[in-house]
C-alpha cells in the first residue's frame, strides 16, 4: 500500500499544520474532507495491513510451489522452489513488504515464462491467485 | 492571497487595457492536483464577471501542458460545445510566479462526484445522454479543422493504441514505489492483443468522466473541463475511459453513474459518426484501467516523496490504485 501509512499520517499533520486555510474556505472544507478520508483508510489500513501481506505471501508461497512443478526452466524453478520454503520472519509491515515486494517481483517473472510458452492452467491458477489478491486489498470507504 | 490578488489585477490591467480593473474574492478550489485552480470576480468599466485561474503547480500530479489545455479551450468554446471561454494564457511565470492561465467561471453549477452513489438525482438520464453526445461531438471532430492538428500524439491509425501504451508504460517505470504484477501483466496483454486500427485520429480529451463536468439544476451540461491531458489519439480511448467502472459511484452498468452501458455506447455512436466495435472497444477499456493505475501510481509517488501532500494524490494511490488493480484482475482473469 503506497504511500506508507506513516508517511500519510506524518504528512497530513503537516497540510494541518501549514494551514489548510490559507487558501479559503472552499479549499479548506475540500482538504479536510479529504484528509478526514485518507486518515480513515490509515486507520483501517494499520488495523489490516498485516493480515493482508502475511495471506498474500502465503498465497504467493503455494503458488510458487505449484509453478515450480511445471515451469522446465531450471534458473526459475529453483528461484520458485527457494520462494515456496521461505517465511515472513515476523510480522512488521517494513519486513512483509520487503518480503511481498521480492514474492511480486519473482510472480511477473514466473507469469511471463507461463504466458510465453502458454501453460494455460498454471497461468488460471496465477489470475486466481490475483484476483483474491487485489479483492484483499480493495479499500472501502466509510467508518 | 491578498499578494496574488494585487499580482493577478496588475496582470489583467495591463494584459486587458482595462486600468480600472479590480480583483476580488479570490479564493482556492480544492481538487485540480494538476493544477492550482481559484475563482474571482473582475469588475471594470461598470461590468463584473467571475473567471478562473488555473496556474501551474510547484509539483503536479501529471506533467501537462497548459498551452494544449488552453488551445483546447479555445478550439471547443469556438464550436459551440459547453466549454467555458478561454480569456488569457500567459507562459511567462514572472506575473505570477508561475505560468497560468484565465478563463470564465461557469457559475451556479454542480460537479459529480465518484464518491457520491447518485451524483445526478433525477437529471441522471438527461444528464447521460448529453455527457456521451458531447463526447462523440468531440469525436467528430477533424482536429485539422479546428487547428489542433500539431497537438502531441500518435497520427497513424495503426500506431495510436501502442503510441498510448508506451507512454503510460514509461510513466509507470519512472513512478512506480513497489513492484505491480497485475499492471504488467494487463501491459503484456495489451500488446499482445493490439485493437484495429483507429476509424480516425481525433482529439482525444484525455480525461473525460464525472467530477470533469459542470451541469445546472435543470440538469444541462454546462462545462466539460480540466483539457489538460488533450493529446491526438483513438477517439474510442475516452469512450473507453468515460465508462471504466471507477467513475460509475459503485454501478458499473451505468457509466458515470448515468444511463445503462449499450444506450450510452449507442449515443455515443450517433454524435460521433464511429462505431465501437466491441473488440475494440474491450481493449480500451482494459487500457483505461492501465492508464488510471499509472496515474494513481504517479500520484503516490508524489506525496510519498512531498512534492505534492494535495491529500488527492494519497487518495488515489491508495483507493484508486487498488480498485483499478481489482478491476484488471476480473477482466483479465476472466479472459486468462
Amino acid at each position: 500500500m503506497n504511500p506508507e501509512v506513516g508517511t500519510i499520517i506524518g504528512l497530513s499533520v503537516q497540510k494541518i499544520a501549514s494551514g489548510v486555510n490559507e487558501h479559503g474556505a472552499a479549499f479548506a472544507q475540500g482538504t479536510i474532507g479529504l484528509l478526514g478520508s485518507v486518515l480513515t483508510m490509515a486507520a483501517k489500513e494499520y488495523d489490516r495491513a498485516a493480515d493482508i501481506r502475511v495471506a498474500e505471501n502465503a498465497d504467493l508461497r503455494a503458488l510458487f510451489g505449484t509453478l515450480a512443478g511445471v515451469v522446465r526452466d531450471e534458473g526459475l524453478k529453483a528461484k520458485l522452489q527457494a520462494a515456496a520454503a521461505a517465511r515472513d520472519d515476523n510480522l512488521r509491515i517494513s519486513t512483509l513488504n520487503e518480503n511481498n515486494y521480492a514474492l511480486r517481483r519473482l510472480l511477473t517473472e514466473a507469469m511471463v515464462f507461463v504466458e510465453v510458452h502458454g501453460l494455460r492452467d498454471a497461468e488460471k491458477r496465477i489470475w486466481a491467485v490475483l484476483k483474491a489478491a487485489a479483492e484483499r486489498r480493495l479499500v472501502q470507504l466509510g467508518p | 492571497m491578498i499578494e496574488l490578488t494585487e499580482k493577478l489585477q496588475t496582470y489583467l490591467r495591463d494584459r486587458l487595457g482595462e486600468p480600472e480593473l479590480i480583483v476580488s474574492g479570490l479564493s482556492r478550489i480544492p481538487g485540480g492536483a494538476s493544477r492550482e485552480t481559484y475563482r474571482f470576480r473582475a469588475a471594470s468599466g461598470g461590468r463584473e464577471r467571475g473567471l478562473i485561474l488555473r496556474r501551474d503547480p510547484e509539483a503536479s500530479l501529471i506533467e501537462t501542458e497548459r498551452t494544449t489545455e488552453y488551445r483546447a479551450y479555445e478550439a471547443f468554446h469556438a464550436l459551440g460545445l459547453p466549454v467555458p471561454a478561454p480569456v488569457a494564457l500567459e507562459l511567462d511565470p514572472a506575473p505570477l510566479e508561475r505560468p497560468f492561465f484565465i478563463m470564465e467561471e461557469i457559475e451556479n453549477c454542480l460537479a459529480g462526484s465518484i464518491l457520491s452513489p447518485d451524483p445526478y438525482g433525477a437529471h441522471r438520464e438527461k444528464i447521460g445522454r448529453e455527457f456521451f453526445t458531447v463526447l462523440g461531438r468531440i469525436a467528430s471532430v477533424d482536429p485539422r479543422d479546428v487547428g489542433l492538428s500539431d497537438l502531441e500524439g500518435e497520427t497513424d491509425i495503426h500506431d495510436v493504441a501502442m503510441h498510448e501504451v508506451a507512454r503510460w508504460e514509461k510513466v509507470i517505470d519512472e513512478d512506480e514505489r513497489e513492484p505491480q504484477p497485475i499492471v504488467r501483466a494487463a501491459l503484456r496483454w495489451l500488446k499482445r492483443h493490439p485493437p484495429p486500427p483507429a476509424q480516425k485520429i481525433a482529439v482525444v480529451h484525455g480525461d473525460y468522466r464525472t467530477g470533469n463536468f459542470l451541469f445546472d439544476e435543470a440538469g444541462k451540461i454546462r462545462a466539460i473541463l480540466d483539457w489538460e491531458m488533450t493529446h491526438l489519439g483513438d477517439p474510442l480511448e475516452d469512450l473507453g475511459w468515460a465508462i471504466d467502472p471507477l467513475w460509475s459511484g459503485g454501478d458499473p452498468a451505468h457509466p458515470g453513474g448515468m444511463i445503462a452501458r449499450d444506450e450510452a455506447i449507442a449515443v455515443w455512436e450517433k454524435a460521433s459518426g464511429l462505431k465501437a466495435e466491441p473488440a475494440a472497444l474491450h481493449w480500451w477499456e482494459i487500457f483505461a484501467s492501465v492508464k488510471g493505475a499509472a496515474i494513481w501510481i504517479s500520484a503516490a509517488r508524489e506525496y510519498a516523496e512531498g512534492r505534492n501532500i494535495d491529500p488527492i494524490n494519497a487518495f488515489s494511490g491508495w483507493f484508486c490504485l487498488a480498485f483499478h488493480n481489482k478491476v484488471l484482475a476480473d477482466r483479465l482473469g476472466e479472459i486468462a
